[in-house]
């Protein structure tokens, strides 16, 4: 079972020499492709996105106000919402979001240019299939879901304040101002920065389940599998490592 | 034959263009062949022949550089690609093109684009010049007219053409086709034979062919090696008629003349 965890650091360790020597020498992906990885991962995923964190933001209000009214503390749904929103769940929806939705498609992508020996093609040019496919995909995650995860707080927070301005009446203006006292900018860097992390996860798991898959039909239905499963227990296992750490540092 | 420039070594007209020393291949602890030698000259045409199974495409992916062998040499000139460094291996492998089994063009890229990619990569000629030569690569396999279509939208036969304008795009001097007529029909097979032999005229390219073939082994090799799947080492070697005429072997018999081995 842990046969690949080595074959996945020196991914890892690739991927970070990759961007060294795109550093030095210039990227060796082409742009196009980089362009067209950029716009599958960002504007064409905003609408899921928003639509998946408003729910789970309207979820988190609905549960916490039932609770929260029962002692008076209406009021504080909007603090729950804000904080739950900004320092764990838009990170974490939007991180499995985007594993169902790009992360399978690179992982389906890779093995099926596995399969196709369009990788071996590369190799034969002497086109590293790191710098060459990895590297963008890990790029554009690790660029866009920060961005994402914004985009997934706002969705996130109209989602609470439609909930709490419809269902339980709470004025506009007074939940704005809470929302806007209980957004710190540690939660929103933790959230950010975790981001950024789920990103780089997402995009190996997806690389390397892709680029070891099988050489056949099968290979990449499983690559894909592989894929989501391993991102999304990975980005669930890596935000409860974050818990304790901020926990530990007292943010 | 003309001495060609040869870009990598100091390669010259009395040496193999591609020498193979006592080979062996193995996936893991599984043996695929061993024992395996020959010598390639420049402009000739090497047929690597054997049934299903018997290793043929893994001796290939050995000579392209992307299966290391277990044992034995792969000479480039007197360049041994195995031991050399990436370096070098880079400029070896600068002078090979490659046509994979599926043709492995890149999905994502327009045709013209596709054959583009190993003059960029090798980045020898002004690159006010690679449209032209890859237009040029295109017209000589007859598909200059598709340059602007997508992978997805050619069929089997145009993919393979595109496949081999790729491979001869930058002018290499080892070819290397891998079941170049699998999955086509007999008319575009032949036709297909046909392109090899006018690409080795033009660019008296020495050319190692991986197949299955009967017809295009007979019509296309100068010369050949047999694999042998159960025995797991070469069991024939020469041209192909002299080896359906001259070697008894029953496997190479049965292969050679298209019969089951009972029957001989």
């Amino acid at each position: 079972m842990l046969t690949p965890v080595p074959q996945a650091i020196t991914l890892l360790g690739d991927t970070l020499l990759a961007v060294w020597r795109g550093i030095r020498r210039g990227w060796q992906f082409r742009p196009q492709d980089f362009a067209r990885i950029l716009a599958d991962a960002s504007a064409r995923a905003l609408l899921i996105v928003l639509v998946v964190n408003v729910l789970v933001g309207a979820i988190i209000a609905f549960v916490g106000a039932v609770q929260l009214l029962k002692f008076g503390a209406g009021i504080f749904v909007a603090d729950l919402v804000a904080i739950a929103i900004s320092r764990e769940m838009a990170a974490v929806i939007t991180a499995v979001v985007m594993c169902g939705r790009t992360g399978a498609a690179f992982a389906a992508e890779l093995a099926t240019m596995q399969a196709n020996e369009e990788v071996d093609a590369l190799t034969v040019l002497g086109l590293n299939a790191v710098d060459y496919l990895v590297l963008p995909r890990v790029l554009t995650l690790l660029l866009m879901m920060p961005l994402l995860y914004l985009f997934g707080c706002v969705g996130g927070l109209l989602g609470g304040f439609a909930v709490s301005s419809s269902l339980l009446e709470l004025a506009p203006i007074a939940y704005f101002d809470r929302s806007v006292a209980a957004l710190t900018y540690t939660h929103l860097g933790l959230g950010f920065f975790k981001s950024m992390a789920f990103g780089l996860l997402v995009s190996l798991a997806a690389c390397f389940h892709g680029l070891h898959a099988p050489r056949n039909a099968a290979g990449v239905g499983g690559a894909t599998t592989h894929a989501v499963v391993t991102g999304i227990v990975g980005v669930i296992a890596l935000d409860a490592v974050f818990a304790v750490c901020a926990d530990a540092l007292g943010l | 034959m003309p001495c060609l420039p040869y870009a990598l070594t100091r390669w010259d007209c009395e040496m193999s263009l591609l020498s193979v020393r006592d080979l062996r291949l193995q996936y893991g602890p599984t043996l695929i062949q061993e024992h395996i030698d020959f010598d390639i000259e420049a402009g000739t045409i090497y047929a690597v022949m054997g049934g299903s199974g018997c290793g043929k495409s893994t001796l290939l992916k050995c000579l392209i550089g992307l299966l290391q062998p277990a044992a034995g040499q792969v000479l480039y000139g007197e360049q041994d690609y195995w031991a050399s460094n990436e370096a070098t291996r880079n400029q070896l492998r600068a002078d090979i093109g490659v046509l994979f089994q599926s043709a492995a063009l890149w999905s994502s890229m327009t045709v013209l684009e596709n054959v583009m990619l190993p003059l960029q990569v090798q980045d020898t000629l002004p690159q006010d010049q690679h449209e032209a030569r890859a237009l040029e690569a295109l017209e000589w396999v007859g598909m200059a007219e598709a340059q602007d279509r997508l992978p997805a939208d050619l069929s089997g036969g145009m993919k393979k053409r595109v496949g081999l304008a790729r491979a001869i795009v930058a002018r290499p001097h080892l070819l290397f086709l891998d079941e170049p007529s699998a999955g086509l029909d007999p008319i575009s097979s032949v036709k297909l034979d046909r392109l090899i032999l006018d690409i080795r005229e033009r660019t008296e390219a020495a050319i190692v062919i991986v197949t299955h073939e009967l017809p295009s082994i007979y019509a296309l090799a100068d010369d050949g090696i047999f694999l042998d799947a159960d025995l797991k080492r070469p069991i024939a070697h020469g041209k192909p008629t002299q080896m359906r005429d001259t070697v008894m072997h029953p496997t190479v018999q049965a292969f050679m003349r298209r019969q089951e081995i009972d029957t001989l």
